[in-house]
Formats: C-alpha cells, sequence, structure tokens
C-alpha cells in the first residue's frame, strides 16, 4: 500500500493523467461550448447573458473549492506535518486564484447588462473580492519569504483566517440584501436551474475540472523535479 | 445566422469579452506551467550531465524519478 505512494510510482502516475487529459480534454472542451454556446436555451428574463453562467459559475466553485482543500491541507499539515501536503497546497494556490479573479471578471461583464454596473461592494461581490486577496497572501508567502518551517507556519495560518470568509461568501447571498441572485443550485433540497440549463453548466463545470487537474498535476510535477534536482547528489 | 449567433441577441460583446478573457487566461497559465516544468526538467538533466559517471550512475540507480526523467527526455547520454 505504502509502496504504491513512492515519489516513483506517483511520478509516472502524475504522468498517465496528464496523458489522459491531453487526450480527452479538446472533445469535453467542443462538447460544453456547443451545449454552452449554442445548444442551452436564452433565460426568459436575462436574454442569452445567461450564456456567461457557463464560465462564471464553474470559475467561482472552484476559486471556493481550492481554498477549502487549501484550508483543510494546511490544518492537516500543521497537525500532522506532512510535507506532501505543502506542495499540494502551493499547486493549488495559483489556479484557485485564476478561478477567483476569472469568476469576478466574468461576474462584472454579466452585471454590466443585467444589474446595469460593472461592480458593487456587496456582501457576495466584496467577499469574492477578500477571497481573492487572501489567495494573493497565500502565494505571497511563498515568493517572499525564504524558509520552508515559516512559509508552512505563515500560509497555513493565512489559509485558517482566509476559511472564515468562505460561510461568508457562501451565506452572503442569505444574510444580507445583495444585487446577487441566491443560490439555483443546491446539493441538499430541490434546485431552481432548468435540466436544459442543469447540463450545459455541468459539461463546463467538467472542463474547468479538468483543466484544474491538468495544472495541478503539471505543477506538482514541477515540484517533484525541483526536489529531485536539489538532492540529486545525496540520492 | 453566423451573425445572429456573434451578436447573441445584443448580448455578444459581453458573452464573447467573458469567454475570451476567460479561454486567454487559461491558455496562458497552461503555456506558462508547460514552459515552468520543460526549464525544470532541462535543469535537472544539466545537473545529472555535470555528475561524474559513478555519481551519474549511482543517481540513476537510486531514482527512479530520475530515470523516468531521462527516459522521457532522451537527452542524457
Amino acid at each position: 500500500m505504502f509502496k504504491f505512494f513512492s515519489s516513483s510510482n506517483v511520478y509516472s502516475l502524475i504522468q498517465n493523467l496528464i496523458n489522459f487529459i491531453n487526450s480527452i480534454f479538446f472533445l469535453i472542451l467542443i462538447i460544453g461550448l456547443t451545449f454552452a454556446l449554442v445548444l442551452s436555451p436564452p433565460d426568459y428574463i436575462q436574454g442569452d447573458s445567461v450564456r456567461i453562467m457557463y464560465v462564471h459559475v464553474p470559475a467561482a466553485w472552484l476559486g471556493l473549492a481550492c481554498f477549502s482543500f487549501i484550508t483543510l491541507l494546511s490544518i492537516l499539515n500543521f497537525i500532522f506535518k506532512i510535507k506532501n501536503f505543502y506542495f499540494i497546497n502551493k499547486s493549488i494556490a495559483p489556479i484557485g486564484l485564476l478561478f477567483t479573479c476569472l469568476a469576478i471578471i466574468t461576474g462584472s461583464l454579466w452585471g454590466q447588462p443585467t444589474w446595469g454596473t460593472w461592480w458593487a461592494w456587496d456582501a457576495r461581490l466584496t467577499s469574492m473580492f477578500v477571497l481573492m486577496l487572501f489567495y494573493m497572501f497565500y502565494i505571497l508567502a511563498f515568493k517572499l519569504l525564504n524558509k520552508e518551517e515559516l512559509i508552512v507556519k505563515v500560509s497555513s495560518i493565512i489559509a485558517i483566517i482566509g476559511s472564515i470568509n468562505l460561510p461568508i461568501i457562501k451565506y452572503s447571498v442569505e444574510w444580507w440584501t445583495t444585487l446577487h441572485q441566491p443560490a439555483s443550485i443546491k446539493i441538499v433540497g430541490s434546485s431552481s436551474i432548468h435540466s436544459a440549463m442543469l447540463l450545459p453548466l455541468l459539461a463546463m463545470l467538467l472542463v474547468f475540472l479538468l483543466y484544474a487537474a491538468l495544472i495541478f498535476l503539471m505543477k506538482y510535477k514541477t515540484e517533484i523535479i525541483r526536489i529531485k534536482k536539489k538532492n540529486i547528489k545525496r540520492t | 445566422m453566423i451573425t445572429d449567433f456573434i451578436a447573441m441577441n445584443g448580448y455578444g460583446l459581453y458573452i464573447w469579452l467573458s469567454f475570451g478573457i476567460v479561454f486567454i487566461s487559461c491558455a496562458a497559465v497552461y503555456l506558462k506551467a508547460k514552459k515552468t516544468l520543460k526549464k525544470y526538467e532541462n535543469d535537472f538533466l544539466d545537473e545529472l550531465q555535470n555528475l561524474s559517471v559513478a555519481e551519474k550512475n549511482k543517481a540513476l540507480e537510486n531514482s527512479e524519478v530520475a530515470q523516468q526523467i531521462v527516459a522521457a527526455n532522451s537527452k542524457i547520454n
């Protein structure tokens, strides 16, 4: 069992996964885009502008998911001192920042035709902006600090403090009166989105997930090589 | 028909700009990640080349990851 998780097995698994994702990615992308831009119907109020949802919502979900994952691994790393979690977090953080920025930008582009404004400092938008700042602080900790122990401590503290913002983002549309609409898709309870829109959304979510996995694997592979290079004379 | 598709009932600018920004940003991050990975692979191979034959053999013998990097790049003598 433990032999399976040796660095050589992990390395070849990463390479196989990268090859697999590369082989199916463009097919899934074309299917997702066809659903999102051609086959899905316009909204009865928002018209065709609703198509922005197919990039905005998966980006926002992944931005939140990445930070939740980083927080979980930071806590586990804080307790169990598992060095691999440090490298996983380092590889995930730029992906989370990218998706959070994209959610904010596409949200702004959706806001202009829908609300008549590019930006408003309401609860949902502000809390997403705060998430972006936490991602920036988190990545800066890796860039600016030198000692690995210090990086682990500082980045874990940033992640744990930043995680307080996650439920605020989720429930901001319920706790405060905001321009942003409440959630249409619920894990528990019935969703208010029609299946003709849900299917393209799930297809685009799959595209974003595959992309995130691909970038993560490439960055994690880079980290493995960096460590191996550092230890080359010791092996 | 194509004009209608591009116009998206007046929302074309917002929709294409959203999809375009996402596509360009994701492509840029992908290319950057790929370039960095390639750079580290090359640095690793250069480091391996600079070792003596005995050190190189020992490094390859003891590290399957090193063997895989070398095999994937087929750059080492």
